[in-house]
């Protein structure tokens, strides 16, 4: 894959009171994730073209993608694919990115939202309410030990625009 | 080295400037500009646009990114979505959502 192509539509940027090591294991460990991401267990295997998936509390794969970059506990590209119906297919495939920076004591957190053509609004509304509450989350976890009590939900504009597309939902 | 954190003042205080909310607007309105497009149409110089775009990153509701030869501006909403958590209980969020929701139907049919 030409990840050139791709140009990045949601970049997020977290400062966390952590080493790159650890955030780099809570992005990468299901662990970690059950606690930020909404009881989702990502499991990773961490080399180039590794499989990288993030599966729902019912045991149900929801995001599949493969790693792309993975340079730890620097960076880490991989594809993130929803695995809703059609949808790949009418938005092409998304890629996610960290970057992780030692800013000082603390890590600069960075993630990127990149896709290889237009995204409208409407749909790109879903990262930019979902990815705050999960970074956000995440750094509680790693700060406090406690993740935050937000309730997350697809926005309806994003779940009508992909109805309007022929996007199954759930 | 001293620990390199924007604190909540930096955020409040880029935020106090009704210019640099002006270039959150236009990068609210489109994602990943550069300091040219971003100058475009702005009765503001160049020099002045550079000094607010560092402030807004130096309080993090700014993320630059080379993308090739071109340095690109993005929207950080991360402070600003720690400000609704610190404040925001988690049972009023549906109905401040409501609220606005309201006020933007209603507001308009005045545009």
């Amino acid at each position: 894959m030409n990840i050139n192509k791709f140009k990045p539509a949601i970049v997020y940027t977290i400062y966390i009171a952590a080493t790159p090591e650890k955030v780099w294991q809570a992005l990468t460990s299901a662990e970690f994730s059950r606690q930020y991401f909404s009881g989702f267990a990502i499991e990773a295997d961490l080399k180039i073209g590794g499989a990288f998936i993030a599966r729902a509390p019912d045991g149900s794969v929801h995001i599949s993608g493969e790693v792309i970059e993975c340079d730890p506990p620097r960076k880490l590209t991989v594809t993130w694919n929803v695995n809703w119906p059609a949808l790949v297919e009418k938005l092409g495939p998304t890629l996610v990115t960290y970057e992780i920076e030692l800013s000082g004591e603390v890590v600069k957190l960075t993630m990127l939202q990149s896709h290889d053509r237009a995204i409208s609004d409407d749909i790109l509304s879903g990262g930019r309410q979902g990815w705050p509450a999960i970074l956000s989350s995440l750094k509680s976890v790693l700060e406090t030990g406690q993740p935050l009590a937000i309730k997350m939900a697809p926005p309806q504009r994003m779940l009508d625009a992909l109805e309007a597309m022929g996007i199954g939902t759930p | 080295m001293v620990a390199y954190y924007p604190t909540m003042d930096e955020v409040f205080r880029a935020l106090a400037d009704a210019s640099r909310r002006a270039l959150l607007d236009r990068l609210h309105a489109r994602n990943g500009q550069t300091l040219s497009e971003l100058c475009d149409g702005l009765a503001m110089t160049r020099q002045a646009v550079t000094k607010h775009l560092g402030i807004l990153e130096a309080a993090n509701l700014v993320t630059t990114l080379r993308h090739g030869r071109e340095k690109l501006h993005y929207l950080n909403p991360v402070p600003i979505h720690q400000i609704g958590e610190r404040w925001i209980r988690k049972f009023e969020r549906n109905k401040l959502t409501a609220l606005s929701e309201l006020k933007r139907q209603l507001e308009k049919r005045d545009e």
